[in-house]
């Protein structure tokens, strides 16, 4: 790019401008981004560990999420492949909003956020899904000691699905991590949601073509990017490996 | 040098492009989204197929995915987060704090996760929590609920460390 060619190193750190070219609202969501990403990077090293530690009895995520809608058979890592599509595909069109915006065509930044906005919902509903069925389990079950309030006894008996103190799929850590990191992710997810569509409406009023530029676009599209990158981890730390 | 704010650069419109940029900068981010999706059902592919996954599965596979997600990781970051078109200082600015401390972190767990694993180290609580999910597992499935009488007898006076 042109305005990169341009750059004198010596001149640009003697002041009068940004050393990075950058405006500052552009800066700090990366700043926002990074202290975020450490949040996301300590709770998956911490699962790292809690599942190194219970590795022999830690269950395997192709026999826990083996749902898919509309579908009787079992197909494990299906959905979240769907899911994962659903979310890269989104990616691409916030990214090719941002593009449209840099063009300052408001037809192509509605356009594109429309679907970002729709791929968004897709995949928090999606998640939605996953959760019940983690929650209800399957019908077959496992036996589990269960707390019994009553007679403040454990007592063995037949156990569906998942909550933070039973699991019926393994070690009551999976259930855990899985509600905590997925739910953390998701939260992220929606409140992207809620941030693009504020700014749908503030292109659709044409806030951004009275301002001169739609960088409002290209910074929650940094935003929504980083949602993907976290997908990417915890699909591949909590259903791959 | 002039100070005044009105000769601030506009960082804001400083990157807008024209069409002709556009449709280059489109096809770029066009071939990124096959390549990660190539890369997605690869994953899928393999993840479904490879016998003997998880934690104490075969390391090629654990090395297959963490590279794969790392390249992913690495296109998300440079060119949809467009950090890749951004000054080098910047770029640094924002990866390396986070690499660094990052490596560090993922450094300490592995050496103490190690520790903590080593069958001396495992706490009585642990061990007990561990035996019952290997018990359990034996006796799931019809016609097994004597065997599942037998795990649990055990258990009683362990749980009372909860």
């Amino acid at each position: 790019m042109a305005h990169i060619a341009e750059y004198d190193a010596k001149e640009a750190w003697s002041g009068g401008q940004s050393p990075f070219r950058v405006s500052y609202g552009k800066m700090f969501m990366w700043f926002f981004l990074i202290s975020d990403a450490l949040t996301f990077g300590g709770l998956l090293v911490s699962y790292g560990f809690i599942r190194h530690k219970y590795a022999e009895v830690w269950p395997k995520a192709e026999n826990v999420f083996t749902h898919f809608p509309f579908v009787e058979q079992h197909l494990p890592l299906a959905y979240v492949g769907l899911m994962t599509f659903i979310l890269i595909m989104s990616s691409v069109t916030m990214v090719l909003a941002v593009e449209a915006g840099k063009r300052m065509d408001k037809k192509g930044v509605l356009i594109w956020m429309f679907w970002t906005i729709i791929g968004g919902l897709a995949f928090v509903g999606s998640q939605a899904w996953e959760w019940f069925h983690f929650i209800v389990g399957t019908d077959e079950g496992a036996m589990r000691n269960v707390w019994d309030m009553a007679t403040q006894k454990y007592v063995l008996q037949e156990w569906h699905g998942a909550n933070m103190v039973v699991n019926e799929y393994g070690v009551p850590q999976f259930a855990n991590y899985f509600f905590f990191i997925t739910g953390f992710h998701g939260t992220h997810v929606f409140s992207g949601v809620v941030i693009n569509f504020v700014i749908f409406m503030n292109a659709i009023n044409g806030t951004y073509e009275r301002r001169g530029h739609y960088e409002m676009v290209e910074k929650v599209g940094l935003y929504w990017h980083f949602v993907d990158l976290v997908w990417v981890f915890v699909f591949t730390f909590f259903y791959l490996l | 040098m002039d100070f005044a704010h009105d000769n601030y650069p506009s960082y804001e419109t400083m990157y807008n492009h024209d069409e002709a940029y556009g449709k280059k900068a489109r096809r770029t981010l066009w071939n990124v989204f096959w390549i990660m999706l190539a890369i997605t059902i690869a994953e899928l592919v393999v993840g479904f197929m490879a016998p003997g996954k998880g934690w104490t599965g075969a390391l090629w596979l654990k090395i297959f995915f963490i590279s794969f997600t790392l390249i992913k990781a690495g296109y998300i970051v440079m060119a949809f987060m467009h950090l890749g078109h951004e000054v080098k200082f910047f770029k640094y600015v924002i990866l390396m704090p986070y690499i660094v401390f990052m490596f560090y972190l993922i450094f300490i767990v592995l050496v103490e996760g190690t520790y903590a694993g080593e069958k001396g180290n495992v706490t009585r609580v642990d061990q007990v929590l561990v035996q019952q999910q290997i018990n359990l597992r034996k006796s799931h499935g019809h016609g097994a609920a004597h065997e599942a009488a037998a795990g649990h007898e055990e258990a009683p006076k362990e749980e009372a460390h909860h």
